[in-house]
């Protein structure tokens, strides 16, 4: 798959998931992402991210409930001297943090494409010849990624061992300052052996340029289309938002809006039909 | 022929008063040209000057003249240096930029500017100098530790460079890898470029030799490769102490991750008193028993029993430890946190780095940070010691400083695992040797491995 191509898609998720504030379209564009991650990259992949994505939607469906105490469905009240946390707890809230969630989850997997189905130098043969370096450095970075997260791994397996033990954020230092020292060194180690294959010396060419093939165009018109319908729509008025406050309703549903996200799926499906 | 002349060069890091080169007078010449020395002598600064990361990447201040290939390095960028010297480092994790092998080998000519119709052809001819034609479509991160070097071998070969550099690039290989990594390396010599290479493992590579630098102190001196061996004294044997009880064990053991078992059913045990060593390909399972023994790791199925004292562990990359000013105030903070009554400078001077004990461990050369690792980890008296590939870039005569203090502790009473690639260290202290590979423990006769 074309990284330009993958570029289109997100951008279009993206777009739509936040140019809305209907539940039931952001979560048409979840369920795209998500579908279309399920495809590309196995679940044993992508669990980790998934687990971080229900984790952030759950935290800011919890931060809404109880910060928000606006709407009329109060399910409980704490006594309001209680600082910040004082006040109605209510059904409104909670749908509006859920919304909050679904955004959150929607923008982070469908960025989350770039990372998971494309490697590293699909997304740098990409980029116009102008980013070419700042991309390769970029991606050269992200290698190191798991360098780091192993080192974090050992340096607390052997500090626990030497008789660490985590007391308060001072005693973290001897955690964090080793496992910072050794990821800086990682990186002047890493732009050491590029500078050693003449990173920088002039105008870079590549080894594939970039090339659109029928499928990658498929997919750029699907987003194209999917992003003009959803545009018609919010001009039109068919694809309403929605506010929870101050007392819950059911998100308004049109049928046209909900069309235009269907071509979002277009990914997903190519993937299914390309095994 | 010579390829290269050093005239008078001497080179001192950023804010350091010493020199790390002193007055380098040598000339560099066609074939194969080893370079051996102690670790912190100065080779990987000796070695970075011939393509010119020293200075230009490292910075610091720079006297006298050096000239490789025609260019002068002094006035002349690495990145314009790329194409006639190639450079291989030590560790193969920290050189990857891509993460397929075709586009890793193509990243040198892409910032050269090679034309993108001649890319693959290069790339196809240095996959097959380095002999891993078969390596080809394959990603990076799935590779062993010796494959990954010879893909960062192919790498540089790409760019057909006239001289190829390799700063210790066994060090962290297993002997198959090594192996295969010094055949491609010999191979090169044929082909008609000069290569140098700075090892530890020299018994092989000088018998293929031309020329022989000996680097210490900063001062390079010429050898000949034919007659010269290294003037530290061979590991011996060591006494074999009476062990004791049994301190750990592992029955029936079954680990891994996310569900997957990298160690089946391994039954095990140690005394105390008794070094047990575990040997094995790059990727078998070493590390993840040590971390089973240590109790970092959860078995899937089985039990670990150990009993209870203290232990001294020694993680693959022991580096990763080093965090207080000096390298007395390491030891210290263990000895504390132990409640041993022992000075810093017993084994500081047990490993030769007494007079290094009040450098920031981290400015100290890749062999000297690892017996950095090991003198902060193992004074006074654990109970239990475990050591995950404790000889990485060491010369001969700290891997006998490291001998003697393990029959040291092994004295005391202390219960010894050491995964291993280092025959000379097995053959040094085991008592029983544990074969680990594809996730299955198998017991060698000792005697096995002495023949």
């Amino acid at each position: 798959m074309n990284a330009r191509a993958v570029a289109a898609w997100s951008a279009t998720c993206l777009v739509i998931a936040l140019s809305t504030a209907n539940p039931v379209y952001k979560s048409l564009v979840l369920a795209a992402a998500l579908t279309t991650l399920a495809a590309g990259a196995s679940l044993r992949r992508i669990r980790g991210l998934l687990m971080a994505v229900i984790l952030i939607a759950a935290f800011t469906t919890l931060l809404n409930f109880i910060s928000a105490h606006l709407g009329a469905t109060v399910l409980f009240e704490l006594p309001p001297q209680i600082p910040a946390l004082g006040g109605p707890y209510t059904l409104e809230a909670a749908a509006f943090g859920f919304t909050g969630g679904i955004t959150i989850a929607a923008a982070i997997l469908s960025a989350a494409a770039f990372s998971l189905l494309l490697a590293s130098h699909e997304v740098v043969d990409a980029l116009p010849s102008g980013l070419s370096r700042t991309g390769t450095a970029i991606a050269a970075s992200l290698n190191l990624v798991p360098a780091v997260a192993s080192s974090f791994i050992q340096v607390t397996e052997a500090q626990r061992l030497r008789g660490w033990r985590p007391r308060g954020p001072r005693s973290w230092s001897e955690i964090v300052v080793p496992v910072v020292l050794t990821s800086i060194e990682a990186s002047i180690q890493l732009a050491e052996s590029m500078e050693a294959r003449g990173f920088g010396s002039g105008p870079r060419t590549t080894a594939e340029p970039t090339r659109m093939r029928r499928s990658d165009w498929l997919m750029v018109a699907a987003a194209a289309l999917a992003l003009a319908l959803f545009a018609i729509s919010r001009a039109a008025g068919w694809a309403a938002d929605w506010l929870p406050y101050p007392r819950l309703t059911a998100p308004p549903i049109d049928l046209r809006p909900l069309v235009a996200c269907v071509p979002l799926f277009t990914p997903a499906l190519l993937w299914r039909l390309g095994r | 022929m010579a390829i290269g002349t050093i005239a008078g060069l001497s080179y001192w890091y950023p804010g350091s008063a010493e020199p790390a080169l002193r007055e380098v007078s040598t000339d560099l010449l066609d074939g194969l040209t080893v370079v051996a020395g102690p670790s912190g002598g100065g080779k990987s600064t000796f070695l970075r000057v011939l393509n010119g990361l020293v200075p230009h990447f490292h910075g610091g201040s720079i006297a006298g003249r050096a000239w490789v290939l025609g260019s002068n390095i002094v006035e002349t960028p690495t990145r314009n240096l790329a194409r006639s010297v190639g450079f291989v480092f030590q560790d193969p994790e920290l050189q990857t930029v891509y993460n397929t092998v075709d586009r890793e080998v193509a990243f040198g000519l892409e910032n050269v500017g090679v034309p993108t119709r001649l890319i693959a052809g290069q790339v196809q001819e240095a996959l097959r100098v380095a002999g891993i034609l078969h390596l080809a479509g394959r990603t990076v991160r799935t590779l062993s530790g010796g494959e990954r070097q010879r893909v960062a071998l192919a790498s540089s070969l790409a760019m057909t460079p006239r001289l190829v550099v390799l700063d210790e690039p066994t060090s962290q290989l297993d002997p198959d890898g090594a192996s295969l990594l010094l055949a491609a390396a010999a191979r090169l010599v044929d082909e008609g470029r000069a290569v140098i290479v700075s090892e530890h493992r020299l018994d092989r590579l000088l018998k293929l030799a031309t020329a022989l630098l000996l680097i210490e102190g900063g001062r390079v001196e010429r050898a000949d490769p034919a007659s010269w061996r290294p003037s530290s004294t061979a590991s011996t044997p060591a006494r074999r102490a009476s062990s004791g009880s049994e301190m750990w064990s592992l029955d029936g053991v079954t680990a891994g991750f996310n569900g997957q078992p990298v160690i089946e059913d391994a039954h095990l045990a140690g005394r105390s008193g008794e070094v047990v060593v575990l040997n094995g390909p790059n990727g078998g399972g070493k590390t993840t028993l040590l971390r089973l023994i240590a109790g970092s790791l959860a078995p899937l199925a089985g039990t670990v029993r150990r009993r209870p004292g203290r232990i001294a562990y020694l993680p693959q990359n022991p580096t990763a430890l080093l965090h207080r000013p000096t390298l007395r105030a390491e030891v210290k903070l263990t000895l504390e946190r132990s409640g041993d009554r022992e000075r810093p400078e017993e084994i500081l001077d047990a490993l030769g780095l007494l007079h290094v004990a009040d450098r920031y461990p981290r400015d100290l050369s890749t062999g000297e940070r690892q017996r950095a690792a090991l003198a902060a980890v193992l004074p006074g008296s654990p109970a239990l010691v475990l050591l995950d590939e404790p000889t990485r870039g060491m010369d001969v005569a700290a891997r006998d400083a490291l001998v003697g203090l393990v029959t040291r502790l092994r004295g005391r009473g202390a219960a010894i695992v050491l995964a291993t690639h280092d025959s000379d260290l097995t053959l040094a202290l085991a008592d029983r040797i544990a074969h680990v590979a594809s996730g299955r423990v198998r017991e060698t006769p000792v005697a096995a491995v002495q023949k």
